[in-house]
């Protein structure tokens, strides 16, 4: 019976866990109401002495009638007997809620086909928990269907589940182990066991005590709890990922409900290779521009290739409708700003595209369907709808940046570099000598930038050239030293890592060029697939460049975005970018002071622009090494510390001057209640300070020794001299007075009386106590264990409540 | 409980009396100081003592001398099977000349009473002993006698296992407020023993050292003796443990903590100490408690003693704490 009960509540704990599923909790009265059969029939099961095996079948016949009261009532017989029509209707439903779970990414709209599914789901659960917990007595396997459950939102849920819902589900998982281990202790009789103290209600002698071992197993069952919460957070964790789709939440499975993320770097050249040109897309923008439309956003470099990060999409994160976009990262709105409207319709045609082509930055994009931008790239995806035969109007922000503002750009923030400046350790060195070489005359982050795009497009003399491959490191020193040949994406791929190696956050974008005009729009065709690289500066966020060579000679429809197009040397006025062959031959270095952009901002400025600059000194694995042994060895001084802070706050309170007492009546309590002023504070404090001092050094009074019988022991059983004995004595005999005595009296103690009884113990102990004493002091651990206690009597006393009142029931 | 805190506590004057006493019922027995501190701490308790051991190791002895050394009434009794109730409390007898019943008080009037092996004296007699004890009072024939005061019972007993004894009840055992035993003399207090009582009996030469008086002051200043509300709980806590423990059959009664407090007064003020301290109790436990316990059949059978069970339980009850940062 009570095991029966106890898998319910078990069942019921872990299935709060599936909460952050749903939008709404209307599921959860339906599973609840499945719990409820189930365990009303395991515990008449078990009133009744029905057979074992008869239950499984009895929970079986439960249910259904239950999933037919809940759904298709007017179709059953007499509400609760399943006909043809209602069992149809539930099928139906269940099939709804599997397109549902399908189309839908969590939290999932409560619709009736998910609350049907959910509802058999937790209802079987609960069957089997009942099955191997209270009919097997197997209650730890009953832990494997609940782990099932709880697997549910683990699995599919991109966040972490909060610690709470996971605290819930294992104290329901421990009720129901307590609930087994009392079963099998009742069947042996009378357990020999010393009652608990405290523990007032002697029932009958006809139940066996269990307290003890109660208390005990739930003690251990609450530390592991706390253990498992608490570890973790002390664990450098991975980055939570969905281990199988459901929904929107990327992944990289090729399940039905996933989004698949093709290699777009292995997908460039293919297409850019196509014999037959085909439109992908064409579009109108408000300013008659051609636009980069990017589809996806390459962010972590492993040494060979540029790979893709799964997006994620929060539900928040939807856009369509009108939805906007999450804010652009790094764009400060004091940039210039320039907003233009997109109409964009993708061919019908194309192959399976989860991902819009959108130009950057975009701040809202029309469109109907499921579609969900990624937070950090604005990346446009859907796990249910695909980009072929929309059509869509996006909102664009672009930033005009001047190269003044670009130059006193600040650092980037460190997420930004961590996720952007990362480089495989194995990078040759003659990369990173490069890519100081070519840069060395420019000062700030975003000249370099531009040196290093200058150098890709012009000066470096590169041939843009589809007939070359390979990846890794050995391609990229190939491409940049060598042969100096490639196509878009060695030219986006080499400019990304360049740029990483000089501290500028950098990511391959993968989309379309801008395409060629046809009558007022702009055709996008499988020949303007595209690589390019995107760079953060700080206030203006990611900016494209264009290191690929432009042109007849390069890919067509390239072009250098104009904020890159920054004002040289004041005796070479802007000209157009076809011109740029002669600029290059006069990099910034000419004369750093004449730039206009630079003019006026004054050797201040530029100092402080060029230290943000500064490649991030390696650290060495020693020093991390260091630094952890050192933190450890902080977090052991901590106890160490508290005594020592401890000791000086009671010591210095000491010096408050006498006040006057007051009349303590405790109305019941074991503990006087000593005000903590005056001399009564002081005496209580070295009481105090004399019994952590003896817990320290081992000598811990027992909580039946009286102050006189500690006095005794200490003078007589250790080597205390005269003095200190005579401290000892005095300070018992103060706390005595206070205590008991009508007159507290005007027995002095002060902290000599402590330092002798403190010398005379150290004198007593070895040399390995002592050390103890002084950088690990029990004392404090003992406090802390108090703490841990008076929150497991907490536990204790919540329980007792639940027990008594289930007596009280019965 | 105005009194204890109007009557300043005379603890000066107690001190060297009580200690006056205790050295002339030194003189008469040896090496059992202890023994006689519990004696006195019993008397200026108001309580009554039972003291209990094998035939001839002084507990007779101890009862007159400190009757003796008081300069007050002592009646002694010797209980044996065939004692009647009013051989203790007195009887009405016709007077023939006032042609009216008068009454003869029993030997229960007088300040100290030494009950001689009252373990041998019928249930009905003993029980009309503990009525006097309790009430400090005789009723015969429907009128009531007040005892004097201070009253004392002194009673001895043999062990049970002695043959012709009849065991004191429980509810007889709990109104004594200290059982002793006396035990063996060391050797050394034996040989002087030998040597002192050889010719005459010590007793013979006792003189009282103090008055009734005196007595009665003594009483009163133990009375205005100090116990805080920790110790009282620290009591209470005592004889709660009896009761909660599973090697006990019988707790403690609560007119034992009653006396617990009154005997742990008279310990503290015995020391020139006016509070009382958790020490005074622990020292007193045992005496106190240990005669009114029944042990468990479990306990019975580990032969563990109620004297035993008491002092593991002491170990276990914490003291009180002063409860400060």
């Amino acid at each position: 019976m009570r095991l029966a009960l106890a898998s319910g509540a078990a069942t019921l704990a872990v299935s709060f866990t599936l909460y952050p599923l749903f939008a709404t909790g209307a599921w959860f009265w339906y599973a609840l109401g499945a719990i409820l059969t189930v365990t009303a029939l395991g515990a008449g099961a078990s009133r009744f002495s029905i057979p074992d095996w008869a239950v499984l079948p009895a929970g079986l016949v439960g249910l259904t009638m239950y999933t037919t009261a809940a759904f298709s009532r007017d179709q059953a017989w007499l509400w609760v007997f399943p006909t043809f029509d209602s069992v149809a209707e539930v099928a139906a439903l269940w099939a709804l809620g599997f397109d549902d779970i399908q189309r839908y990414a969590a939290p999932v709209p409560a619709s009736q086909g998910i609350i049907a599914l959910t509802t058999a789901g937790v209802g079987l659960i609960a069957l089997l928990v009942d099955l191997f917990a209270a009919r097997m007595r197997l209650a730890a396997l009953a832990g494997l269907p609940l782990l099932a459950l709880f697997t549910v939102p683990a699995a599919v849920i991109t966040e972490p589940l909060a610690w709470p819902s996971f605290i819930i589900a294992a104290l329901g998982y421990l009720v129901l182990l307590l609930a087994d281990g009392r079963e099998r202790v009742n069947r042996w009789g009378r357990a020999v066991l010393a009652r608990r103290q405290a523990g007032g209600s002697d029932s009958p002698a006809t139940q066996p005590h269990v307290g003890a071992l109660k208390l005990s197993g739930k003690r251990i069952g609450f530390a592991a709890i706390a253990l498992a919460v608490l570890v973790p957070t002390a664990l450098p964790t991975l980055s939570p990922n969905p281990l199988f789709g459901f929904g929107v939440g990327g992944g990289l499975g090729r399940g039905s409900n996933t989004i698949t993320i093709p290699n777009p770097i292995a997908g460039l050249r293919g297409q850019l290779e196509l014999p037959a040109k085909a439109t992908v897309l064409s579009y109108t923008s408000s300013d008659a521009a051609p636009r980069y439309l990017r589809l996806w956003s390459l962010d972590t470099f492993n040494g060979d290739e540029f790979q893709m990060t799964a997006p994620t999409g929060r539900p928040e994160d939807r856009v369509g409708a009108g939805g906007r976009l999450p804010p652009a990262p790094g764009l400060s709105p004091s940039v210039a700003m320039r907003t233009n409207e997109l109409g964009v319709e993708v061919s019908p045609d194309i192959n399976r595209l989860e991902f819009l082509p959108l130009p950057y930055n975009t701040t809202s994009v029309d469109i109907e369907g499921d579609w969900r931008a990624d937070r950090s790239t604005l990346v446009v995806f859907s796990t249910t709808e695909l980009a072929a035969g929309q059509s869509y109007r996006v909102t664009t922000v672009e930033p005009e940046p001047t190269a003044r503002t670009l130059d006193g750009a600040a650092a980037p923030p460190d997420d930004i570099k961590t996720r952007y400046l990362q480089l495989p350790d194995d990078l040759p060195e003659e990369i990173r000598e490069l890519a100081v070489r070519e840069t060395a005359g420019a000062r700030t982050p975003f000249r370099k930038a531009v040196e290093l795009q200058n150098w890709f497009t012009r000066r470096g003399g590169f041939t843009y050239s589809l007939a070359t491959g390979g990846h890794g490191s050995s391609a990229l020193i190939d491409f940049l030293m060598h042969t100096r040949t490639g196509y878009c994406e060695q030219f986006a791929v080499s400019m990304a890592v360049l740029s990483r190696v000089l501290g500028i956050p950098a990511r391959v974008a993968i989309g379309y060029t801008g395409g060629t005009r046809v009558g007022d729009r702009w055709e996008v065709s499988t020949r303007d697939t595209h690589a390019w690289p995107e760079l953060y500066f700080e206030g203006v966020g990611w900016l494209a460049f264009e290191p690929t060579p432009a042109g007849s000679a390069g890919q067509g429809s390239a072009r250098v975005p104009a904020y890159t197009r920054i004002a040289e040397p004041s005796d070479d006025t802007e000209r157009p970018g076809d011109t740029a062959a002669e600029r290059n031959s006069e990099p910034d270095e000419a004369d750093p002071s004449a730039a206009p952009a630079t003019r006026g901002q004054g050797p201040l400025d530029r100092e402080g622009t060029s230290s943000s600059t500064a490649v991030e000194e390696e650290f060495p694995v020693i020093a991390w090494v260091g630094v952890g042994v050192g933190a450890v060895a902080l977090l052991l001084l901590v106890p160490a510390f508290a005594r020592v802070v401890m000791r000086f706050r009671r010591l210095r309170a000491m010096s408050v001057p006498v006040a006057a007492r007051e009349d303590v009546a405790v109305p019941y309590g074991r503990a006087v209640e000593v005000r903590s002023a005056g001399r009564e504070g002081a005496v209580t404090r070295v009481w105090a300070e004399l019994d952590d001092m003896l817990y320290d050094y081992g000598m811990s009074r027992e909580p039946s020794e009286s102050p006189r019988a500690l006095a005794r022991r200490l003078s007589e059983g250790n080597a205390f001299g005269p003095e200190a004995a005579e401290a000892v004595k005095r300070i018992t005999a103060a706390i005595e007075r206070l205590m008991f005595a009508r007159d507290p009296g005007g027995t002095a103690v002060g902290a000599a009386d402590l330092k002798l009884v403190r010398a005379a113990l150290a004198a007593s102990v070895g040399r390995r106590r002592r050390w103890r004493a002084a950088l690990l002091p029990p004392s404090t651990l003992r406090r802390l264990g108090s703490v841990g206690t008076r929150l497991l009597d907490v536990f204790d006393r919540l329980e007792s409540l639940e027990i008594r009142r289930a007596t009280a029931r019965r | 409980m105005a009194l204890t805190h109007d009557v300043p506590p005379r603890l000066d004057d107690l001190v060297p009396t009580a200690h006056r006493i205790g050295q002339a019922i030194e003189s008469v027995i040896e090496g059992k100081g202890d023994v006689i501190r519990l004696t006195l701490t019993v008397m200026l308790a108001e309580g009554h003592l039972l003291i209990e051991d094998v035939p001839g190791v002084g507990k007779t002895m101890l009862a007159k001398a400190l009757a003796r050394s008081i300069d007050c009434t002592v009646r002694r009794v010797q209980f044996t099977p065939d004692l009647l109730p009013s051989d203790i409390t007195g009887v009405s007898a016709y007077n023939q000349q006032t042609r009216d019943f008068e009454f003869k008080p029993g030997p229960v009037f007088a300040n100290i009473v030494v009950g001689d092996e009252i373990n041998r004296a019928s249930p009905k007699t003993q029980s009309a002993l503990l009525e006097c004890m309790e009430e400090h009072q005789v009723t015969v024939d429907g009128v009531t006698y007040p005892l004097e005061s201070p009253f004392m019972v002194i009673a001895t007993q043999n062990p049970i296992e002695m043959e012709g004894t009849y065991p004191l009840p429980e509810a007889q055992r709990d109104r004594f407020t200290a059982r002793i035993a006396m035990g063996y003399p060391e050797p050394t207090a034996e040989l002087e023993m030998l040597d002192v009582h050889g010719g005459t009996s010590p007793l013979d030469k006792l003189q009282a050292v103090a008055t009734t008086a005196e007595v009665t002051a003594l009483i009163a200043a133990v009375r205005a003796v100090y116990v805080s509300h920790p110790v009282k709980r620290y009591a209470i806590d005592l004889v709660t443990a009896t009761r909660r423990s599973p090697d006990l059959r019988l707790g403690a009664s609560p007119r034992s903590t009653l006396q617990l407090v009154r005997a742990a007064r008279a310990h503290a003020a015995l020391q020139g100490r006016d509070y009382v301290i958790p020490d005074d109790l622990q020292d007193l436990a045992v005496p106190v408690l240990a005669h009114r316990l029944l042990p468990s059949i479990e306990a019975q059978s580990q032969r563990r003693l109620p004297e035993q069970v008491m002092a593991d339980l002491l170990h276990r009850v914490p003291v009180p704490e002063a409860r400060a940062r």
